[in-house]
């Protein structure tokens, strides 16, 4: 049975859906506030995947995910342990994390995303969207073929709708290394793209801005994911805007969301390991 | 809080709003009888704070939970872990008083009795007089153009500057949204959210208000409100409450109400037995749509002295209320969206049109009011709304979208955005003349589209009240012809241009 861990508290409010994914799909999810884990109640350990949903943590005071981002890497939990060695001990295991939103915001700002130097320093941000606003929309994305994590194996699925809601999602790379880098290794997994399917910059196919217009990373292992739209959001063909006219159009569809994807894929690869 | 709750740590708690820990305390101390409060236990932002200021303060984000003996130290350890600031300021009695303390003196000592039951009634007097109005002539209009403006206009147009910076997606449980369709460019009637992820039993919620009418006749106000509300949410696929059937179909409505200060005085406000008739009016109708409906209010709120006033110069706001309306929807994957879907479809007008322009967004455009107002024929809308309710089960319904705001034209535009569709329709014959065909707001009516194929089904179950109006088609036109003439050919791009930039002006 595979285990998810999906981390709860301090303004993080997407994590029912997130764990009714792996629900869903006949796994086991946990919802726990990051406090049980820092007071060692439970133990990342326990689990397959680590999940840190999307909200509003902190209020966003000083920047999406920033204080997020420092209790993750500095916290010294209630034994002396410091939580980023577990972190790091739980990857080298061979396990998965998966950042969607505020949790990519926590991921790229504790440099875990897309950590080419190896030692968690940021290497990209996030920050205000082009337009100024929070955004709210749909928008499309490809998924970028070769890519070297497991969430996104499907090959047969070569890009997705999704929902986006956020106010600080454009990527920005720090240096013309680190975005050759990226580039080279295919670490930007996926990609907003206009209805044709071509990536683009133009607002509001792509909603942020985002460098190289990309929606999600993933680290060179492809054991760690991250992503601004929101795949646990799409679960069921009704979230999706006109699923009316697709029923219409195609009466016997599919009552899955193309969200299940992710999921389904990262349980498969987990199972498979088993 | 839900932990605490489902943990059984709560016996009961309530929010701090207006008043704040007086109003809190003070209602909750009515259970028991009495109540003890240390004032010097409430943690505060900043020092120097009067005992009687931080009895009645506003502050925010503060909930008053009432907490067995027992229970304490479980919940106060569940907050600790949650870096929830939680705080015990005192204990409920018995006494009969609400005794106030602050550190070691006695702030306050108030009788339970004398402070929930002492008040004087006040008795205002309320005197009705129809205004006197008259219907304009309105001659040699340019339809295309009034509903160019129409679509335009601040009631009627795109919210999506609005709707977009904030998150209607977040639980991954809404089904029908602000704006769907294709391009996310069709705006619907109520939202449908489900309740979990497992089944598909969801809850449909509407808003109501129509503060127009008001200036003619405050009782059609209300009552228009609040059958808009309830059309609402027949338009997404909602079915009546029927108290004769254990079908489990809850709905619930609050009022809020916005209203100027109806006290009279002769001098500060010489209109107010006027006013308050208005007021009258309004819970009058309240009471008779809510009694016929079987729609119960289960809350509400009230502002009731929204007048501004500087100098000689008073403004007074229109009597308003909002009728919020929640209703169980059975299963969510049966809800209905208001967007053109597939050209061949057969266009019908659901509901009578009146000559009802009074009050409508299409006489303010020439600054009129005029004096018929919509009124809401109780008995038919009911059976429309279920005839509504049984076209959806019986699957004959392709869309489905009210009109309100801007009348019958507003809403075939609306339901052609989101597909990129387009629309030709006629009407044979009127008694009312176009202008009340295109523009007038009579209430309890829908444009519904229907495939071909199930039309004939369609128009046996509506019978009169449904009048077939045309076909939906891939042109970038709507065009409609009354009486054989034709009196709108507009680009439906057109319209939709004025329509998204109505609040970016």
């Amino acid at each position: 049975m595979v285990k998810a861990l999906v981390v709860t508290g301090f303004g993080i409010n997407c994590e029912e859906e997130m764990a009714a994914a792996y629900q869903l799909l006949g796994a086991e999810a946990t919802i726990l506030h990051l406090n049980e884990l820092f007071q060692e109640r439970d133990s990342i350990h326990n689990y397959d995947i680590l999940n840190f949903p999307g909200g509003f943590s902190f209020g966003d005071d000083i920047g999406s995910a920033k204080v997020l981002a420092n209790k993750f890497k500095f916290k010294k939990m209630h034994s002396g342990k410091l939580f980023i060695d577990e972190i790091s001990k739980f990857l080298k295991d061979g396990k998965y994390i998966i950042g969607v939103c505020n949790g990519f915001q926590a991921l790229v700002k504790m440099g875990l995303l897309p950590n080419i130097g190896g030692n968690y320093e940021q290497e990209v941000t996030l920050t205000n969207n082009a337009s100024g606003k929070f955004e709210d929309r749909w928008v499309h994305c490809s998924i970028t073929p070769d890519n070297p994590t497991p969430f996104l194996s499907d090959k047969s699925i070569t890009g997705m709708d999704l929902p986006v809601r956020h106010g600080e999602g454009k990527l920005i790379i720090r240096d013309d290394e680190i975005r050759s880098a990226i580039l080279e290794k295919k670490l930007n997994v996926l990609t907003y793209t206009d209805k044709e399917g071509n990536s683009t910059v133009d607002y509001p196919a792509n909603p942020n801005g985002s460098e190289l217009n990309c929606a999600g990373l993933c680290d060179i292992s492809g054991q760690v994911f991250g992503l601004m739209p929101h795949p646990e959001a799409y679960l069921s063909l009704y979230n999706h805007p006109d699923w009316a006219g697709k029923k219409r159009t195609n009466p016997n569809i599919s009552e899955d969301g193309e969200g299940m994807m992710i999921f389904r894929n990262i349980i498969s690869k987990i199972e498979s390991k088993n | 809080m839900e932990k605490a709750a489902k943990a059984g740590l709560l016996k009961s708690s309530t929010d701090n709003g207006a008043g704040g820990l007086s109003s809190s305390i003070g209602e909750l101390a009515e259970i028991t009888g009495g109540a003890v409060v240390e004032l010097g236990n409430a943690p505060l932002k900043y020092h120097g704070l009067q005992p009687w200021e931080i009895f009645v303060s506003e502050s925010q984000e503060r909930m008053s939970f009432v907490v067995e003996p027992d229970k304490k130290d479980a919940l106060f350890d569940m907050a600790r872990d949650f870096e929830v600031e939680v705080t015990d300021i005192g204990y409920f009695t018995n006494s009969g008083y609400l005794d106030i303390r602050y550190k070691e003196e006695r702030a306050a000592y108030l009788d339970l009795d004398f402070m929930h039951n002492a008040v004087p009634k006040k008795y205002m007097e309320a005197e009705w007089k129809t205004p006197e109005l008259q219907e304009p002539g309105i001659v040699d209009a340019d339809n295309n153009d009034i509903l160019l403006q129409l679509m335009g206009s601040l009631n009627i147009c795109s919210k999506d500057p609005v709707i977009r910076v904030y998150d209607h997606e977040v639980k991954g449980k809404t089904i029908i949204k602000p704006l769907m369709g294709e391009n996310g460019n069709a705006p619907q009637d109520a939202g449908v959210i489900r309740i979990n992820h497992k089944d598909f039993t969801g809850v449909a919620v509407s808003n109501g208000i129509i503060p127009r009418y008001g200036d003619i006749d405050a009782y059609e106000m209300s009552a228009g409100s609040f059958d808009e509300a309830i059309r609402q949410i027949i338009a997404v696929g909602g079915k009546l409450p029927n108290p004769n059937e254990k079908d489990g179909i809850f709905w619930t409505v609050n009022d809020n109400f916005c209203v100027p200060d109806s006290l009279y005085d002769e001098n500060k406000n010489p209109d107010g037995k006027y006013k308050l008739a208005q007021l009258v009016k309004m819970n009058e109708a309240l009471y008779d749509m809510a009694t016929y409906f079987n729609i119960p209010l289960t809350s509400g709120k009230d502002s009731m002295k929204n007048d501004f006033k500087k100098g000689n110069v008073k403004i007074s706001v229109p009597p308003t209320i909002l009728y919020s309306m929640a209703a169980k929807i059975d299963d969510v994957r049966k809800t209905i969206t208001s967007d053109f879907k597939e050209a061949g479809d057969v266009i019908y007008q659901v509901g009578k049109t009146y000559n009802e322009l009074g009050g409508s967004e299409c006489y303010a455009l020439f600054d009129v009011l005029g004096a018929n107002v919509p009124k809401v024929r109780k008995d038919d809308a009911k059976r429309i709304y279920d005839k509504m309710a049984k076209a959806n089960e019986q699957k004959l319904i392709a869309s489905a979208h009210d009109i309100s705001d801007g009348g019958l034209a507003v809403a075939l535009a609306e339901s052609a955005f989101g597909g990129n569709k387009g629309c030709s329709l006629s009407i044979s014959e009127t008694e009312i003349g176009v202008l009340a065909e295109l523009f007038a707001e009579s209430h309890s009516r829908f444009v519904v589209s229907v495939p071909e194929g199930k039309a004939k089904d369609f128009e046996k179950l509506f019978d009169k009240d449904c009048k077939k109006l045309g076909f939906v088609n891939n042109e970038d036109n709507m065009t409609i012809i009354i009486e054989g003439e034709e009196v709108i050919n507009s680009k439906i791009r057109d319209l939709f241009e004025a329509w998204g930039k109505g609040l970016r002006k």
